[in-house]
């Protein structure tokens, strides 16, 4: 099918199903995550249509769409304002399971995850272990059919809206640090587990601390082979890294400075798009995006040839979230006190709050203090320049 | 120059410190932020107490007579332990710009309330639709019977829902939305008819209202300043905020690099704490580098506004441009080298940032200083 064709089927299907609700939770987005509840009805939609999983294999319920087509999907999702799909078990579990699982856990998890009976959070970094993540303590000791897990999980995203959660546990302490871990799947409702949540800069909870206190877990649950889940982590990590498309939410960065830049003054009756010295500043981001862009259709070119993206998706991490991070300084210069007003409930999708002070401004703020996390999370933007260093540089 | 303190200077703050850090911990200041009002009226009170509001006011008003360098002094302390109290709001501005305008009667009704912590002010100056531009005034000022009925919208109150009073900006005469002249400053009273407010909380942990005021009378002695010449006095008072803000940003990258030096040396991954990364400490020094520089500027321009420099106005151009780059810098790499414990509402670190942020776009983004500072220097 010619892109264009696609494309225009997949605008028809986003004009025909987002609901108004849907469409300003992705609107009213300041973070990655959108509002859960309507994060899952958008899920079902999407599962209903059979498009809930392009990046999976047709046999386990992809959709056999070609890079572009699943670029081009998700580029209009984004532009339509969809609410991003709490997206841990699509993107990260069920790839791995597909690699890694046994029959059983393929044929029971996988049809969960697509249908959004299961939702899946990440139990990786821990209090003493994030950029050093391999030095990660939570254990997990064997005790006949079972095992036993004690410990803490931390910087778990939406930890509060989850029934299960894969984790990295340590199962032997002997040799390196990374031959010890493995890879489990826990249920949130098992005895001894808890979740505390976190609340973030901007007044909300998007994350939590996990904890575990003697959680038994049935052997059956581990994915891999004991002690070797170093590489499936890595694996899952490199989706993580390399599966985002970073000029895709520049995109709606843009869109959205274009707005203010077009109703804003920036000082008498000088509309901001009218202002020189933030055009400039505009153009100076707006390239490295373009830049950006590009780069990722080679990484894209790469993966089509059956290569690998290897430490490229390292590149594309550091620039897209620092490129994105620059886009919120210039919206908030150009909101300016505006965008002080904290105002929580009229960020709720479906509310019927009347937001004060200009609409265009009314996530600027938690955007530009929630993205702050975005060179945070994922492996650091240090972490990223350590791995160009070594598998690129040879350094 | 160069400055050194007087020996009142450096015994106000260290009086300010120790108060400060003895009895103003992270730990009540989140718990009074969420509290109705938004800040601690026993901590509002000391300050008036200790003579802190009184500092900048004339002697015969019951003030020290102190300047720009008093107030950078106070304020660079309030920035450190990221004092809410709304010093800026009330004092600097409001209680600065009716000191520098208003007639002898009026000075008397506020001044002594204010200084004695009893009057909470605030000032209306900012509309919609644009940013930090004090001229882009659509509220007007119609004559009436006895004064003037003032009608217009008025957004970003800072301390609007604790004011007992607002100064308000309003434009006499013709309508021209740009220009600086025409533009007056009122008294009116919180509880004055046709006055109405829309409380809100901001990111940084503050209040603010939008006003809308509908034929709100005032009389002839609630004029701040000459008619319709409002800049006169607000450009020196807007001066005096940008050396408070720009002081309070200082103290709050001190207190950003010491939390962050601390958190690296004690933060071990890979074996090692992780203040031994190269590329780590020198993120610290460069901050380090950018506070120094801010201080240097912050301290010039504090002594060039009280000894009326030709350049002071120069000064506080340059000032509010580096401070923004600063607090950028330092803020951001604050927050990245915390990792994820900074992003939380638990921590100060991030509450720190999220001041520094506000800071940086009020009284014009660093853009727009830079402008400034251009067109004074050329």
């Amino acid at each position: 099918m010619d892109d264009s064709v696609f494309r225009n089927e997949v605008q028809a299907f986003l004009t025909e199903s987002l609901t108004p609700e849907m469409k300003q939770a992705g609107e009213l987005m300041t973070s990655v995550f959108a509002d859960f509840d309507v994060a899952m009805d958008w899920h079902k939609v999407l599962y209903h249509k059979g498009w809930i999983a392009p990046d999976w294999p047709q046999e386990y319920g992809g959709t056999g769409w070609t890079l572009n087509q699943r670029y081009i999907f998700q580029e209009e999702c984004k532009l339509a304002n969809a609410p991003a799909v709490f997206a841990l078990g699509l993107q990260m579990l069920g790839p791995m399971l597909i690699h890694y699982g046994t029959q059983e856990q393929k044929d029971f998890y996988l049809p969960r995850i697509l249908s959004g009976e299961d939702s899946w959070c990440q139990g990786y970094s821990e209090p003493g272990a994030g950029s050093d993540l391999a030095s990660l303590i939570t254990a997990a000791v064997r005790d006949g059919n079972d095992y036993i897990i004690n410990g803490s999980k931390i910087w778990t995203s939406y930890a509060q809206h989850s029934n299960k959660i894969f984790c990295l546990v340590r199962t032997s302490k002997e040799g390196r640090p990374q031959a010890g871990i493995s890879f489990i799947l826990v249920d949130m409702d098992s005895t001894g587990l808890s979740v505390e949540p976190i609340v973030g800069l901007d007044g909300t909870v998007e994350q939590c601390q996990v904890f575990f206190d003697d959680v038994r877990v049935p052997a059956v649950n581990l994915v891999g082979v004991e002690n070797q889940g170093w590489d499936v982590a890595k694996y899952l990590l490199e989706f993580e890294r390399g599966g985002h498309n970073y000029a895709i939410d520049h995109k709606k960065q843009m869109a959205k400075i274009n707005r203010q830049a077009n109703s804003q003054y920036s000082s008498g009756n000088t509309l901001w798009k009218d202002n020189k010295v933030f055009a400039a500043k505009f153009a100076d981001v707006a390239v490295d995006a373009l830049a950006l862009e590009f780069t990722e259709l080679r990484v894209k070119g790469a993966f089509e040839a059956g290569g690998n993206a290897g430490a490229l998706s390292s590149l594309t991490k550091v620039m897209g979230t620092e490129i994105g991070q620059r886009f919120n300084e210039l919206s908030l210069e150009m909101m300016g006190e505006h965008a002080f007003v904290q105002q929580l409930d009229a960020l709720l999708p479906g509310c019927e709050v009347e937001p004060i002070g200009p609409s265009c401004g009314l996530t600027t703020m938690a955007e530009y203090i929630n993205n702050r996390a975005a060179t945070i999370y994922g492996g650091s933007a240090e972490i990223q320049r350590d791995i160009i260093a070594k598998r690129v540089l040879h350094l | 120059m160069f400055i050194e303190y007087s020996e009142e200077q450096s015994m106000l703050r260290d009086s300010a410190d120790r108060y400060l850090r003895d009895n103003y911990s992270f730990e009540s200041r989140q718990a009074a932020i969420k509290e109705v009002r938004g800040f601690s009226a026993d901590h509002w009170q000391t300050f008036a107490d200790l003579g802190w509001l009184a500092m900048t006011f004339p002697e015969e008003y019951g003030g020290f007579g102190g300047g720009a360098l008093e107030t950078m002094i106070l304020c660079e302390q309030f920035g450190k332990y990221l004092v809410r109290e709304p010093y800026l709001e009330s004092v600097v501005l409001v209680g600065g710009l009716i000191e520098a305008g208003a007639d002898r009667a009026l000075k008397e009704k506020y001044l002594s309330g204010l200084i004695a912590g009893e009057l909470q002010g605030a000032l209306a100056y900012l509309e919609e639709g644009s940013v930090a531009d004090p001229t882009r005034v659509q509220a007007t000022a119609e004559h009436s019977n006895n004064g003037f009925a003032i009608s217009g919208k008025k957004t970003v109150v800072l301390n609007g829902p604790e004011a007992d009073f607002f100064v308000v900006s309003a434009r006499v005469g013709g309508k021209k939305e740009s220009a600086r002249d025409g533009i007056s400053l009122f008294v009116i009273r919180k509880d004055a008819p046709g006055l109405s407010c829309n409380n809100y909380i901001t990111y940084d942990g503050r209040s603010a209202c939008e006003l809308q005021l509908h034929k709100v009378a005032v009389d002839k002695e609630s004029l701040v300043g000459d008619l319709g010449n409002a800049a006169a006095i607000a450009g020196p008072v807007f001066s005096h905020g940008i050396v408070a803000v720009c002081a309070e940003a200082l103290g709050a990258m001190d207190a950003l690099l010491a939390a962050t030096i601390d958190y690296t040396k004690q933060r071990k991954q890979f074996g090692q704490s992780i203040s031994a990364f190269q590329v780590l400490r020198h993120r610290m020094v460069d901050m380090y580098m950018e506070i120094e520089l801010t201080r240097s500027l912050l301290m010039a321009t504090a002594w060039k506004l009280d000894n009326a420099a030709p350049d002071a106005d120069q000064c506080v151009a340059a000032l509010k441009a580096k401070m923004g780059k600063a607090g950028r810098y330092v803020s951001h790499n604050a927050m990245q080298l915390h990792g994820g414990i900074g992003t939380t509402d638990e921590f100060s670190v991030g509450h720190y940032f999220k001041r520094l942020a506000a800071i940086g776009v009020m009284f014009g983004s660093r853009d727009s200083h830079l402008s400034r500072y251009s067109k004074l220097s050329v």
